[in-house]
């Protein structure tokens, strides 16, 4: 589903003495199957950004268009639900949402709620877990007795499970050790690889930006001051350091180099590009060939 | 100088479960160290912590604190000389303001008002915080609540700060701030630093890193020590440094960089040197 946002700004408790403007002006357009990161200082409007996506926050101003739908300050509730079927939403630390008896029980929840059969959903629930890298000798069990990174992967299989085409995702691997962290982004890459999934992710982990974004938006005090495809916005380094935003590491190694007067074809930004780089100007006869 | 923290056979059970959190774990802590202690999600990392504060009460093996061996009728001496900072800042605020806040601990200890008020503003001021005493704790970042913890801590004066994954839902720019002004307490306090940690950067800084695996203590050493292991630290619920990752893409294309350990720097050297053999 490609996401439009034309003008869009928003503000809490507008029309109090209360208002609180938080985004301002916001305009552009991410295509069918992206994988888009959003980054930016906290307190910059990400989350804020992302909730006007599936409406839980509506716009004061502007429209979003997202495939057919458009979402106005006017949008009503009872036009949004078979919006919100399609893009789903994976809170900070999903898990404290869970709920249920049984880890079936608790991923079939949203799509009965959306008019499955219970039969059916409890069917897919299975199928769900198996998506998310769990087999299902945990699906008899009570989501409480798992793991922090097993229950997150349950709560993010029950959002799945609403087979929604956009999955937005608020710093999914937050808490998580960097094992977790790699499996967890690596199920996102997969799925969004394998079922064209749309994939919009909020985070501060700028190697996971690096290695998995097509394109990138930056948030700065609620404005979107920058989008553009990854390479691009990592392409400057000093408007980076001016925006508070960190380099991935293989870009700040690659800057140190070439002050030594090495040179670069295209700036690397993972250690893989990086080493590519490094073994094509290699001096020929120092090669192992493997 | 007697060690700050002994601990000797510690064990420690879950009453629901079967397999032990901790078992046997032996350490100790020399005063003015930074100690760093890591390990996966579930390790027994976070128990072992809650042990020494005598959170938990274990029931078998001995944990000392600055000479007071742990028990039910020590365990407030033995808090007096622990300050902990837990992961999630949302999750340790008590009082309407900051400077409420910061007073909390002093209150407790029955701290006079005339006295705790400078205490108070020593502790914001140290930690940069001075600025938002009057503030509500729900209007600070992330990052902003961790310092105000941290003073809350400073202004109990204890001797050794534990931090459990304390800078693990901060954004990079508050995790190295909050680092640094750990660092500064440290020195200006002549506190004893135990850190919980998955971040390398914390890791880093510590004198000694122990490795908890499975609730065992499986490893002791520098980081230095640690680190030369590259691609098994993700196993042992570290990251994998850079130059490990840039040594292993290498590797596969045919470049063998050295074995040991390697800082960023000593990697930029080796580099530009083999590259300017040409």
């Amino acid at each position: 589903m490609a996401i439009t946002f034309e003008h869009v700004d928003f503000t809490y408790q507008a029309g109090t003495p209360m208002a609180n403007p938080a985004l301002t002006d916001i305009s552009f357009s991410a295509p069918d199957n992206c994988f888009l990161a959003i980054i930016g200082h906290t307190g910059s409007g990400k989350s804020t950004l992302i909730q006007q996506i599936n409406a839980l926050l509506k716009p004061t101003a502007g429209q979003i268009k997202i495939d057919d739908f458009t979402i106005t300050p006017k949008t009503t509730n009872a036009d949004l639900k078979p919006l919100r079927r399609h893009v789903g939403m994976v809170f900070q630390f999903p898990e404290s949402q869970l709920f249920a008896e049984t880890v079936r029980q608790d991923i079939a929840f949203g799509p009965q709620n959306f008019g499955m059969s219970e039969d059916d959903a409890l069917v897919l629930a299975d199928k769900m877990l198996e998506d998310v890298g769990l087999s299902t000798v945990y699906a008899d069990r009570s989501p409480f007795e798992l793991s922090g990174g097993q229950m997150r992967r349950v709560a993010i299989a029950g959002v799945l499970a609403m087979q929604p085409k956009v999955l937005i995702l608020d710093e999914p691997t937050a808490g998580l050790d960097p094992q977790g962290r790699q499996e967890m982004m690596s199920l996102f890459e997969r799925l969004h690889r394998e079922q064209g999934l749309s994939i919009i992710l909020v985070t501060h982990q700028m190697e996971d930006v690096a290695q998995y974004a097509e394109e990138v938006a930056v948030m700065r005090q609620g404005r979107l001051v920058k989008y553009g495809a990854t390479r691009e916005i990592f392409a400057d380094p000093q408007w980076l350091t001016e925006n508070q935003l960190a380099e991935p590491i293989a870009a700040q190694f690659a800057q140190n180099l070439s002050r030594r007067g090495i040179t670069w074809s295209a700036w690397p930004l993972t250690a893989e590009e990086l080493a590519d780089q490094l073994a094509s100007q290699w001096p020929k006869g120092e090669r192992t060939d493997v | 100088m007697d060690n700050i923290i002994e601990v000797k056979q510690l064990t420690y059970r879950y009453s629901d479960q079967e397999r032990p959190a901790l078992s046997d774990i032996n350490f100790t802590v020399q005063p003015g160290e930074w100690l760093a202690i890591v390990g996966h999600n579930g390790s027994g990392k976070s128990t072992l912590a809650k042990c020494l504060d005598g959170l938990l009460p274990f029931s078998e093996g001995t944990v000392t604190v600055g000479g007071t061996t742990l028990t039910e009728e020590t365990v407030w001496t033995v808090r007096e000389q622990i300050g902990m900072i837990f992961q999630n800042p949302d999750n340790q605020f008590v009082g309407a303001t900051v400077e409420d806040d910061v007073a909390f601990g002093l209150e407790n200890r029955q701290v006079p008002r005339d006295e705790m008020i400078p205490r108070v503003q020593a502790a914001l001021d140290e930690v940069g915080m001075a600025d938002f005493a009057q503030r509500q704790p729900s209007s600070l970042s992330g990052g902003q609540k961790q310092r105000v913890a941290l003073a809350g801590i400073v202004a109990i004066t204890p001797d050794i700060l534990i931090l459990d994954e304390a800078t693990s839902m901060l954004d990079p720019l508050g995790r190295t701030a909050m680092l640094k002004l750990v660092r500064q307490l440290r020195h200006d306090q002549d506190l004893t630093v135990i850190s919980i940690t998955h971040d390398i950067n914390e890791a880093a800084g510590a004198d000694r890193i122990l490795v908890i695996d499975d609730g065992k203590l499986v490893e002791e050493a520098s980081p230095q020590e640690i680190f030369s292991k590259g691609d098994q630290l993700i196993a042992l619920g570290l990251d994998i440094p850079f130059v490990a990752k840039l040594k292993a893409a290498l590797k596969t294309r045919g470049i063998v960089p050295p074995a040991d350990y390697q800082t960023t720097t000593e990697m930029e050297d080796w580099l530009w040197r083999s590259l300017s053999n040409t």
